[in-house]
């Protein structure tokens, strides 16, 4: 297929993908932030923090200081200057879907198209006075609906590799943005007792809402919602679709199916081994491996994977007309 | 606003006489006018349909028969408890349970407290809910009350009572935590100015004070929660708790006992079960000790529960704790037991057991409450000054022929908060409060509680089986001058290095500036040709690669 059609699959999954990622942070932050944290006089250094100062971090969106909770709430949810912002990445999704409405079945050309109309809607604003919740609800919704069509309705060939690839490694990218920002740097001292910190990071939990994974969380680790299992989980938990591990193993399998020759293929073999070294960190995992450095190692490899992916698949394709420049 | 509670009527929590609001409650107040009856109203709207898209329903008796899968009645102005207020309630209520705690532990062993003679024994042993089949055993850590839920009000001069203690099992929790979910979505602006503390560690709490009190495993104990079926009008809130813990909800066809041990049958054949907690009353658990009819209960619970290979909360036989007339002995419990004054209050109780105290009640219908001890959920409560005097003298007729069922106390009058009306006006409601305590190594108490309100002008019926309502409760962080929810603090964070964030095509920079100097046919030749040398990708920075600088190591490490 062309590159430049792969490439645009490949980024209408990304911006898919974040903007469901986008919303999910978002609402976690925000329900979280009007709330005290859990005893927050008693967490040391040990806490897991996730507030507005993460989410401009995470997003990496321009850290002006003095912004106040409603000004990162409102900029990065409906400011259409903000890159980042969650209209922007669906702005960018509908205008990548429409390039390639001939490739995605019409109905997932719809569910993109209604999406953005809907948030085009001069309402859209009234109603995100009223509560966010209304809008990051939709817009997760909406962004289930589209995959539950790609699922359904779409051939799978080559395009729906790449607009899958693009859809998992943006999952893998952002969920590790979470875990670096929100994760404590140096990891709790092993003499800590794991029942006593349990109960005061509150925001790890609030972690594992913004991922979404509250439930098969407590469904798959016994232990309580504390800073190193949920890491642990988000990284290593093939049977969590929204793992890290578990989007690096799609992404694998995508690319596979997408190249003639995946042996050869950069990106697929820095995949195989990525994969094969997350399952051997995730079972030597114990507290005294060090979280934050093993997501900055993937996070990086992840970006070298990606180039990869650009160069062996996307090279030469011009940009596509109407896209928004960074 | 026409709001204003009148002077010497109830104690109105948000607003003093005269409409002004309390120090604690301006914000709350100035964010109800902002905000405006019609988009209350709005937010009404949306919250039933919320909840009704997800589940959080309850079946209530209408007048028309039983009315099932309601909304539940949240009403959208919350209750704000202010951080000393809580404190005394914290104190009194942990103080209260030991004491219950320490009597349930007496009554089935030494009885110290009816050789006292501070207890009658025939009171005792009278009680539906006294479980001699126990008598003698002793849970883990001495525990039998591990989940409690004390009912509180406020009377009009401000102090707090204890209204009832509920140690069986006691419900609403899963309420408190969907309400302040539901709150943080409907009416976000609320909490702006303040710092509300967090009610979704309970689970936690909950959890790990079953494992406390399970008997010690090889691995990780086995808890479940027990549900008497889908068809109770309380399974939302045990599928709740299961699903907040992580743990199986099973009803009794999953349970097995052999030899003395408690399995749950599963796919992968049986599995020892260490802890129970339980969603149904005694006398449904064990047909072979209670109730032989109960088709509900588990054979041979109790005499796994004997041989101590399984913790059951709340224990078998708190109950006796929980019965209206023990009530009217805690505070003296409290002083004999921990040789504390009660830090909490009763309301005045008269036992109808007692004759001068019957005739003495009788005498005062027209004032009293009057109430079936036995019984919960409202059922059977008669309020004097609002009941005819021909249903007080037939109700006389009934309590003089069954005295011991009964008990009679002085009408609180219950605290009012403002509530929104289906128009979104506000008006006084009366309210109560149930906080849920978990007794595990130690008592915690989730801040706050299940706020119940009387959905009907002047009523003090809060039962939501009767068509009360609740509110989100908040307790306030003791410091206000701490930074307030949401807000940016002060300490400044050292995020870590991130790869920049990319829209698209950013890595093709090259090539797009080509294209826009040159938009023509033979641009685009030019880049295509130019992809051609980069087809073939010459890798990246083998320097800044930590995978390929070392080929042979495994990849990350």
């Amino acid at each position: 297929m062309l590159s430049r059609i792969a490439q645009e699959l490949f980024w209408l999954g990304r911006n898919v993908a974040r903007a469901e990622h986008t919303a999910r942070l978002l609402d976690g932050v925000f329900q979280a932030s009007l709330q005290s944290a859990a005893d927050t006089s008693r967490s040391g250094n040990a806490a897991v923090r996730l507030d507005w100062e993460s989410i401009v971090a995470i997003m990496g969106a321009e850290s002006d200081s003095g912004y106040g909770s409603a000004d990162v709430l409102r900029r990065m949810t409906l400011d259409r200057n903000e890159p980042a912002s969650l209209i922007s990445c669906v702005d960018r999704a509908r205008e990548g879907a429409r390039t390639v409405r001939d490739v995605v079945s019409a109905e997932m050309w719809e569910a993109i198209n209604t999406t953005q109309l809907t948030l085009l809607e001069s309402d859209s604003n009234g109603r995100f006075g009223m509560g966010p919740y209304s809008v990051f609800q939709y817009v997760r919704e909406r962004s289930a609906l589209f995959w539950g069509l790609t699922s359904r309705t779409m051939l799978r060939d080559e395009a729906n590799a790449f607009l899958t690839a693009g859809g998992r490694i943006e999952s893998a990218d952002m969920v590790l943005r979470m875990l670096r920002v929100a994760m404590p740097a140096p990891e709790p001292t092993e003499g800590e007792t794991v029942a006593d910190a349990s109960l005061q990071d509150g925001q790890a939990q609030a972690l594992l809402h913004a991922v979404g994974g509250f439930q098969a969380f407590r469904r798959a680790v016994p232990s309580p919602a504390h800073a190193g299992p949920v890491a642990r989980f988000l990284l290593y938990e093939r049977n969590y679709p929204d793992s890290v591990a578990a989007s690096v193993d799609a992404l694998h399998r995508a690319l596979g199916n997408a190249d003639d020759s995946p042996r050869r293929s950069e990106p697929v073999l820095r995949l195989s081994r990525l994969g094969a070294d997350l399952d051997f960190r995730g079972r030597g995992a114990q507290a005294s491996v060090n979280l934050a450095e093993t997501c900055e190692l993937v996070q990086s490899e992840l970006t070298l994977i990606d180039k990869d992916i650009a160069e062996r698949y996307f090279a030469g394709a011009m940009p596509a007309a109407g896209l928004v420049m960074a | 606003m026409a709001y204003g509670p009148e002077t010497g009527g109830p104690f109105d929590e948000v607003f003093a006489p005269g409409a002004h609001p309390h120090p604690h409650t301006v914000s709350l107040a100035r964010e109800l006018a902002d905000l405006g009856p019609q988009a209350l109203a709005e937010a009404g709207h949306r919250r039933d349909a919320i909840f009704v898209q997800q589940g959080i329903t309850f079946d209530a008796s209408g007048e028309a028969g039983p009315v099932r899968d309601r909304p539940f009645p949240l009403d959208l102005v919350p209750r704000i408890l202010p951080a000393p207020e809580w404190d005394h309630i914290e104190r009194g209520l942990a103080q209260r349970i030991t004491a219950l705690n320490r009597f349930i532990d007496d009554v089935y062993h030494e009885r110290e407290i009816v050789r006292a003679g501070l207890v009658p024994w025939q009171l005792i042993v009278s009680r539906s809910h006294f479980a001699r089949a126990v008598h003698g055993i002793r849970p883990p850590g001495g525990v039998y009350c591990h989940v409690a839920g004390c009912d509180l009000v406020k009377d009009s001069d401000g102090s707090w009572k204890v209204l009832e203690d509920n140690v069986r099992t006691p419900s609403g929790i899963s309420y408190v935590l969907e309400n302040r979910v539901a709150m943080t979505r409907l009416v976000p602006q609320f909490f702006r100015d303040y710092r509300v503390r967090p009610v979704d560690q309970y689970p936690q709490i909950l959890a790990a004070a079953l494992r406390a009190a399970a008997p010690s495993a090889e691995d990780e104990a086995t808890i479940v929660v027990w549900t008497p079926g889908s068809m109770n009008s309380a399974y939302f809130e045990h599928s709740f708790i299961a699903r907040q813990m992580g743990v199986e909800l099973v009803e009794a066809s999953d349970l097995v006992v052999r030899d003395d041990v408690v399995y749950m049958r599963t796919t992968a054949g049986l599995r020892r079960v260490h802890a129970i907690y339980r969603r149904l009353d005694d006398d449904f658990i064990d047909p072979l000790e209670f109730r032989p009819d109960s088709l509900l209960g588990v054979p041979g619970l109790i005499r796994a529960y004997r041989a101590g290979t399984v913790a059951i909360a709340n224990a078998v036989g708190t109950g006796v704790a929980d019965d209206k007339a023990i009530y009217h002995y805690v505070p003296e419990m409290i002083k004999f037991y921990l040789g504390e004054e009660p830090i909490l209050d009763n309301v005045q109780t008269y036992l109808m057991a007692d004759p001068k105290q019957l005739e003495y009640a009788l005498g005062r219908m027209d004032e009293l409450v009057f109430k079936p001890t036995n019984e919960s959920g409202g059922k059977g409560v008669c309020i004097g000054p609002r009941t005819s005097s021909e249903a007080l003298a037939s109700l006389a007729a009934v309590i003089r022929s069954k005295p011991e069922d009964w008990i009679a106390q002085e009408l609180v009058n219950l605290s009012t908060v403002p509530t929104a009306g289906p128009d979104g006006v506000l008006a006084p409601r009366h309210v109560d409060l149930r906080p849920f305590a978990v007794f595990g190594e130690t008592i915690k108490i989730v801040p706050g509680g299940l706020t119940r309100v009387a959905m009907v002008e002047g009523s003090m019926i809060v039962n939501s089986s009767q068509g009360g309502g609740s509110k989100d409760t908040w307790v306030l962080e003791q410091h206000e001058d701490a930074p307030v929810g949401g807000e940016v603090t002060s300490t400044r964070i050292v995020s870590p290095i991130m790869p920049d964030m990319r829209y698209g095509s950013e890595w093709h920079g090259q090539q797009q500036q080509q294209q826009q100097q040159a938009p023509t046919s033979t641009g685009v030749t030019q880049t295509q040709s130019q992809s051609q040398t980069t087809a073939v990708p010459p890798g990246a920075d083998p320097a800044a690669d930590p995978a390929t600088a070392h080929p042979t190591d495994g990849g990350l490490a």
